[in-house]
């Protein structure tokens, strides 16, 4: 009951947190919207842990339901870095493009001065 | 036939005078003959830049440090918007011998081939390190087989001749060493004509060790997700 008191006042704040940063448009709606639905379920997820744990154990799982819950914790973290990753690929192309422009213009600049 | 010589250089202060002193002297020879030498400078913080820029050949500089491919791929589009028929990819750390040039693009001359590539595999002798001939050049030869399904006696060879139907029709997105097995698997995929040359080429340092093979496989799987 503690912890999940704990884990409770952790996600108000880092919701409270969520919202001032739409209210000061720090983050795109996507953005807050993907991180509102994930607080919701974490939230739930420790509400009713208990049904949680016994769902885990229907299922066979050996481990408690907070156990299952940081395996799925770590399979969305991997995907989550994979996401990034593609992003950044992406990020790269398009700087690499941006310097190729540059360069071009530069050079005829250079030719007409 | 407007004939382009692209070199992408990083910190070649100590090669690229004589090279472009090379290809001049090869400029005159040659019939036909190169007609614009493009050096690419990926803002190399030696003097590189300052010695090209005297030298009164066209000199490209990236305002950052992009990589080989990068560069290749801006010398490649200068080369379109001034109306390239043929580009020669050759490399500025002195690896490679002008003298191989005239070989490489009598083919192309010839309109036998789109793409020609110089190969150290095809009987030239050649001081290629013994661990990369006999174990890095094989894995590389295997990747390329089993990953792009191309035989090649040289895949990771930096010297190649394009005509511009080729150039056309190969963007380069590899911005680093990855690019060489990129261009190969574009010219395949574009069943575009290829023919291997044999060339010279000097091994003045060990160039792509293992790690660096790693890297290329792991920018070439990456490029297949982003597509």
């Amino acid at each position: 009951m503690f912890q999940q008191v704990i884990a409770v006042i952790i996600m108000i704040f880092f919701l409270s947190r969520l919202f001032l940063h739409k209210k000061r448009k720090k983050i795109s709606t996507n953005e807050f919207l993907f991180w509102l639905i994930f607080w919701i379920f974490s939230f739930l997820a420790i509400i009713f842990i208990k049904k949680i744990d016994s769902l885990v154990a229907n299922l066979g799982f050996s481990a408690s339901g907070i156990d299952v819950l940081l395996y799925f914790g770590f399979v969305v973290l991997f995907y989550l870095i994979f996401r990034l990753r593609l992003k950044i690929e992406k990020m790269d192309r398009n700087i690499t493009t941006i310097v190729r422009e540059i360069t071009l213009i530069n050079n005829k600049k250079n030719h007409e001065s | 036939m407007k004939v382009f010589c692209i070199i992408p250089v990083w910190n070649e202060e100590k090669n690229i005078v004589k090279i472009i002193n090379d290809l001049k002297d090869l400029t005159d020879l040659t019939d036909p003959s190169i007609d614009e030498i493009v050096v690419v400078d990926d803002n190399s913080n030696d003097n590189t830049y300052n010695l090209v820029k005297n030298k009164g050949v066209t000199v490209l500089r990236h305002i950052i440090n992009r990589d080989q491919g990068a560069a290749l791929a801006t010398g490649n589009e200068y080369a379109l918007q001034n109306n390239a028929d043929i580009v020669i990819h050759f490399d500025g750390d002195g690896q490679f011998l002008v003298s191989d040039i005239r070989r490489a693009l009598k083919p192309i001359f010839a309109n036998e081939v789109d793409v020609v590539y110089g190969s150290r595999f095809l009987g030239k002798e050649n001081n290629i390190p013994r661990l990369k001939k006999n174990i890095l050049f094989p894995i590389a030869r295997m990747v390329n087989y089993f990953l792009l399904g191309i035989k090649m006696t040289d895949p990771q060879s930096g010297f190649r001749v394009m005509n511009k139907k080729a150039l056309k029709l190969i963007d380069i997105n590899q911005r680093g060493k990855a690019h060489c097995s990129e261009i190969l698997y574009k010219v395949f995929k574009n069943n575009l004509r290829v023919k291997e040359v044999p060339i010279t080429v000097i091994y003045n340092h060990f160039g792509q060790n293992f790690f660096g093979g790693v890297k290329i496989v792991k920018d070439l799987l990456i490029s297949k997700l982003i597509g």
